[in-house]
């Protein structure tokens, strides 16, 4: 599993190195996500989120880290981040048995089927539909002034890749796209086992959209040999 | 509620009626208990007035609790602690023929902190169902649902099933095994395949309820008072935790570490408690678990010390099962020195069997190593044991047993029950190497090098413990830690200070180390009084004669024993220290006043 990955991890040839240092085995893998090949032939440099499986305890710090940044409250005109309601949070960790653990977030794909599905015309001048890409960062972000709460995007997402954007439960309006918390990540922050890491990735790449379930098989197979039969409920 | 950082609410489930409702936390109670262990033991006290209540009776209830800390990004709060009357421990003389003690047992993972954010500070189930069942919580809508077609499964293959039933990996859950359906005395409650609320027999309560599982999901959070501050600290905190070498030390190889340290200091439980140290201990220690079982760490809710490990076997009878977790200090001393077993790959076979079938493996290897003792010593032969050889460091004869006993299959039924019973029956003066106190099995850690220990298991309020403490404030002081819902083994990270500064933080009110520690003593003296007017007095606080006639006669500490007069001693001063009576153990109307626990007095 790890050598395949590896071969289709297309990052950076520094982060390269220093994982295949960690020792072999290490498996790294963008967001979650399976294998799907897009050229693009804007050089844009991106960062996204990896994730070190040997690493991951499954404590769920990174769920807490995500919410608290991304849920700021507010406390006598000053915004404080919050308590870190797991519910809330962009990265999902997903338990299985046997014991393996899988966090999951928005691999910021480039082909973006989420934006593909926005129904909602693009704007002339700055070519944005309700769904779009944050010009910097590459995130996938929602104008909720257009948004009209179709959730074709997160059908989209559920349909062709892990299914992380999820409607509000009232307002329908897509949730949980990576931020990037602006570029300095709350659970690469504050991951205490070093499992999560913010890496360049080149948009003309590779890519991984392969659901946990997935994920969850080939890692059981890597830490206990065994064929797993998957279970996870989801 | 003036206290924050809590729901005031209880979930109440009565298996009997079907009735489900909630029911507010007095203000007060909050205040004076706290959360966890020691909430629990005031629910607890309120439901059962009456001593000699039979603890597989419906009315015994079983009562899971989260503390404060619960659902808050607190690094290791992830403990539930589980309090219920024991259906293990006994009185020596006592009028009422159900008597027993108190029973709090504490698991980690990610159960606790659901409870929370489904909105509850605590569920309480009494009754019993007249079939099988689960509770399936989800926010406010709690169902009770057949359990028939799960009934008999083992507590790994359950786990799988019962979130594929579930069908949303989102619910968290615990159950029980075999052991627990068939009321093992000392069976426990499992979740995530391994972690357990172990000791006292959680689970034979569950299963005397016809309670298979709870499952719970929630979407709400506790508040907490002091915001900004709350925040801050969790910052800080886990930047101390980040820098903290301890931190590394727990994830090297959790409490597994100290399972050869503690062998050479002559501390660990050896051949039934006969010696302090087992001299093929590296075979089983953590170097050798690295070797050749583990392949990953992991973490309960929030932690970062990550002490549990999986892994698989690779060599032998076993070879390519999977094992969830083990050795750890406890299981790998239980199953592994005390019955003198130096092949990891056994060890970690008898460690899964164990979880498998939901038992407390502390117990479960205290009884095995008596059974193996008095086997050894012709007071028993291999009829007694069902021609089952069981001989010292003998793998496949402890498997055979360890199934008798969760399928109370022929000298399984009697072994269910524990050494004491055992030692009734055998007799022969086998009662000096039955290593109990009030029933309840003594742990891993052995007592001839270790009086401090020694003092801990006999003066614990659920029977043998470990985790008690050697004097009045540590004893006071672990009793807090159960009860806000962080882990003793991250305990080292906050200490008096810390635990006060987050609780004071979280509730908004002052909770000063002064007003923690009188909690935490209260809360003894609670469980205390339950005890005593069960009918435990002063000869109930007994240590098995082995320790002090038994000297070491393996490794550097060869020759310590424990000494009658000065243990004799070491125990007057703490029951003076405790303000109880020194015959009696009853504690003193002035002690009573102290800790606001006059309401006692009327229920005696």
């Amino acid at each position: 599993m790890a050598d395949t990955n590896l071969k289709y991890a297309n990052y950076s040839r520094r982060d390269f190195i220093k994982h295949i240092a960690i020792g072999g085995g290490v498996i790294a893998v963008f967001g979650n996500y399976g294998f799907r090949y897009y050229f693009n032939d804007d050089k844009t440099i991106l960062k996204s989120i990896a994730v070190d499986f040997t690493k991951c305890t499954g404590c769920r710090t990174c769920e807490t880290a995500c919410s608290a940044n991304n849920h700021k409250v507010e406390i006598n005109g000053e915004f404080i981040k919050g308590l870190g309601d797991p519910h809330l949070s962009n990265i999902r960790v997903h338990h299985f048995n046997p014991d393996v653990d899988v966090p999951v977030t928005c691999a910021l794909c480039p082909d973006t089927p989420c934006i593909e599905a926005c129904p909602i015309p693009a704007d002339k001048e700055t070519g944005r539909k309700a769904l779009y890409r944050h010009s910097e960062l590459g995130t996938v972000v929602c104008d909720l002034e257009k948004c009209i709460g179709c959730t074709l995007c997160a059908q989209a997402c559920e349909k062709e890749r892990a299914g992380i954007i999820v409607p509000n439960p009232e307002t329908k309006k897509p949730e949980r796209m990576c931020t990037l918390c602006g570029g300095d990540p709350n659970c690469v922050k504050w991951c205490p086992y070093g499992a999560l890491s913010l890496l360049e990735i080149k948009v003309n790449r590779e890519f991984f959209a392969e659901k946990p379930e997935k994920i969850a098989e080939l890692l059981m197979n890597k830490f206990y040999h065994v064929e797993a039969e998957v279970e996870n409920g989801n | 509620m003036e206290t924050k950082g809590y729901f005031g609410k209880l979930l109440f489930i009565n298996l009997s009626t079907g009735a489900i409702e909630n029911r507010t936390i007095p203000e007060a109670d909050i205040q004076n208990f706290i959360g966890g262990r020691g909430l629990g033991m005031k629910i607890l006290w309120d439901l059962i007035e009456k001593p000699g209540l039979n603890p597989l009776s419906p009315e015994n209830p079983l009562i899971l609790m989260p503390g404060p800390y619960s659902g808050l990004p607190v690094p290791s709060s992830s403990r539930t602690c589980v309090v219920t009357k024991s259906p293990h421990t006994s009185a020596i003389q006592s009028k009422y023929e159900h008597a027993s003690t108190i029973s709090y047992s504490n698991m980690g993972g990610f159960i606790g902190p659901e409870i929370r954010f489904a909105g509850y500070d605590g569920i309480v189930i009494t009754g019993k169902s007249d079939k099988p069942v689960y509770i399936k919580i989800v926010n406010d809508k709690v169902e009770i649902k057949d359990a028939s077609d799960f009934w008999g499964m083992p507590t790994d293959k359950f786990d799988k099933k019962f979130q594929k039933e579930l069908d949303d990996y989102h619910f968290k859950t615990c159950y029980i095994g075999p052991a627990g359906e068939n009321l093992v005395s000392y069976a426990c409650i499992i979740n995530t395949a391994a972690r357990a609320a172990g000791r006292g027999g959680t689970g034979c309560v569950m299963g005397s309820k016809n309670l298979k599982a709870i499952a719970v999901k929630g979407t709400k959070m506790p508040n907490v008072a002091r915001h900004k501050e709350f925040v801050e600290l969790i910052d800080k905190t886990r930047t101390k935790f980040k820098e903290s070498k301890s931190t590394g030390w727990w994830r090297y190889g959790g409490t597994a570490n100290v399972l050869t340290s503690s062998s050479y200091q002559g501390t660990q439980a050896v051949k039934n408690y006969r010696e302090g140290t087992f001299e093929d201990i590296e075979a089983i220690g953590v170097k050798t678990a690295k070797d050749k079982i583990w392949s990953r760490d992991f973490a309960c809710y929030v932690c970062p010390l990550a002490c549990k490990k999986s892994g698989v076997i690779k060599e032998g009878t076993y070879k390519s099962h999977l094992v969830h977790d083990g050795p750890e200090y406890e299981t790998g001393t239980m199953l592994g020195a005390n019955l003198m077993i130096n092949d990891i790959n056994g060890l970690m076979e008898l460690i899964y069997a164990g979880d498998n079938l939901g038992m407390d493996i502390i117990s479960l290897g205290n009884t095995i190593g008596f059974l193996m003792e008095a086997y050894d010593k012709k007071l028993i032969d291999e009829t007694f044991l069902d021609g089952i050889n069981l001989t010292w460091g003998n793998v496949e004869a402890s498997m055979q047993l360890i199934k008798k006993i969760a399928y109370k299959d022929g000298i399984g039924k009697l072994a269910s029950k524990g050494v004491k019973a055992l030692s009734d029956k055998i007799g022969q003066g086998s009662e000096e190497f039955a290593i109990h106190v009030k029933g309840h099995e003594l742990a891993a850690w052995n007592v001839q090098n270790d009086p401090g220990m020694g003092l801990g298991y006999a003066t614990a309020n659920r029977g043998a413990c470990h985790m008690n403490g050697e004097n009045m404030k540590t004893q006071d002081n672990n009793t807090i830690v159960d009860s806000v819902g962080v882990c003793s083994f991250a305990y080292g990270e906050y200490n008096e200070s810390g635990i006060s500064e987050l609780l004071s933080l979280i509730t908004g009110i002052d909770m000063n180390e002064e007003k923690i520690r009188l909690a935490g003593e209260r809360i003894f003296n609670l469980e205390k009084i339950f005890n005593y007017r069960e009918g435990f007095r002063r000869i109930d606080d007994k240590l098995p004669e082995r320790f002090f006639e038994d000297a070491l006669t393996v490794g550097d500490h060869k020759g310590a024993v424990l000494k009658k007069e000065k243990f004799k001693k070491m125990m007057d001063e703490y029951y003076a220290n405790r303000g109880w009576d020194n015959e009696t153990l009853k504690p003193s109307d002035k002690k009573l006043e102290e800790l606001d626990l006059v309401f006692t007095k009327d229920k005696l």
